[in-house]
């Protein structure tokens, strides 16, 4: 049974774990990391004990090619270079 | 953390947040003297999630660590490793401090009786400064509703706070325990009972009345989270708002009680400890790694039991601390 339930805004970002970490009892950090939030997942685990709490957050908010505060800068897409070469000469340039 | 009798502090443990004060990020595995404050006479401390709090016996507040909440109460949301002192109450005389998950409280000794303050984060209500819930406050505020009260202890964890007057009445605000909403403000335990101590968990609180016997408020996590099948049927029987009394403790005296994140532990007059709650970590002391859901009692062996003197006892959130003081 999940020990609480934690808004993700009541979370803090952890720039080492790149996870979001709240505080577990035993003294460790639960974590959910952004993949597990972009696909979903609402469980945040403790890596030194069996508990876990249930993440309440608005899934859209870490749906693909969204950004907030905490993503990192989207990465640069194929299609975009591609569009670079396209542009120098009128046609593709390799 | 550890205050020596001549009031020099020592700390050690986790430190990434620079908690320890010790000037830097580091975690430490054995004591060690808090160089910054030697000037000083420490005569009180507290250990938060990841923040501390220390009293001088002129009645300086200094603090250090996470300050994002706002809970080091300097006024910004900046972290610190090396204590700092709170110039809020640099005309002031602090008699203790009290540090919780996010959020501080102070204690002053005033001309016209005790005053109490808040600061850090206040969602749940820990700060008690409002009707509303407050989101955080980076500089102390006063908290009401202690009006012709005069308290004498705080205590805080996680997101709720404990005070015990001089009349032994117990008041307590912040999240609340068990199935119970949060208290926004204090409020005072409708009980007649005395109370002398209380230790404040993350979802219970235990109290010593004056004669001896241990109340619990919340806890119905205790000797059941491993156990998710009973920890869902225990949260309807509970509703965590009404002081139970322990069981398992008919006719013993206590005299000293503690409590981590969710265990609790007392000592008797006898100075047998006894434990009970969340047992994966080892904490209980009782040689393996299952849940109690009543005291029991803990081996110190024979050597510390056969000599006289003290036993007190310390919870952390997942350890326990066992003092014996021997007389020579």
């Amino acid at each position: 049974m999940s020990y609480d339930d934690v808004e993700i805004e009541d979370m803090q970002w952890n720039e080492e774990l790149q996870a979001y970490t709240y505080p577990c009892p035993c003294g460790d950090l639960f974590q959910i990391t952004k993949e597990e939030l972009k696909i979903g997942e609402e469980i945040a685990c403790c890596p030194s004990c069996s508990l876990y709490i249930t993440v309440i957050y608005n899934a859209e908010d870490f749906a693909d090619k969204k950004s907030n505060n905490n993503l990192e800068p989207p990465k640069r897409q194929p299609w975009t270079l591609l569009e670079t070469f396209r542009m120098a000469n009128g046609k593709l340039v390799l | 953390m550890w205050r020596r009798s001549r009031g020099k502090v020592l700390t050690w443990g986790r430190g990434n947040s620079g908690q320890l004060g010790h000037g830097d990020m580091d975690c430490l595995l054995s004591p060690k003297i808090v160089m910054s404050l030697e000037s000083y006479c420490i005569t009180q401390v507290s250990a938060g999630w990841s923040h501390s709090g220390f009293v001088s016996d002129e009645g300086c507040v200094f603090t250090c660590g996470d300050g994002s909440f706002g809970q080091l109460g300097h006024g910004d949301y900046r972290s610190h490793c090396s204590p700092v002192k709170v110039s809020f109450f640099v005309n002031k005389h602090v008699e203790q401090i009290a540090c919780g998950m996010r959020h501080s409280l102070v204690l002053l000794k005033d001309g016209s009786g005790n005053l109490l303050y808040g600061f850090g984060s206040g969602k749940r209500g820990q700060l008690g400064i409002s009707i509303d819930r407050i989101k955080s406050v980076n500089a102390p505020e006063i908290i009401r509703g202690f009006d012709d009260v005069q308290i004498i202890t705080i205590t805080a964890n996680a997101d709720h706070n404990a005070a015990l007057s001089a009349d032994g009445e117990l008041y307590t605000w912040g999240r609340g325990f068990g199935a119970t909403s949060d208290f926004l403000s204090p409020q005072q335990s409708p009980s007649s009972l005395k109370f002398s101590k209380v230790a404040l968990g993350w979802n219970h609180a235990l109290v010593l009345s004056d004669n001896g016997e241990v109340f619990m408020l919340g806890g119905c996590h205790h000797g059941m989270l491993s156990n998710p099948e009973i920890t869902t049927l225990s949260k309807h029987l509970s509703d965590g708002a009404v002081l139970e009394r322990v069981p398992g403790l008919d006719g013993i005296k206590v005299v000293d009680i503690a409590a981590g994140a969710e265990h609790s532990a007392i000592v008797t007059e006898e100075g047998v400890i006894k434990i009970w709650g969340w047992g994966e970590h080892g904490q209980l002391g009782l040689g393996s790694s299952r849940d109690e859901s009543s005291p029991k009692t803990v081996s110190l062996g024979v050597e510390v039991e056969r000599k006289n003197g003290t036993v007190r006892v310390y919870c952390g959130s997942g350890y326990t601390y066992a003092i014996s003081t021997f007389c020579s």
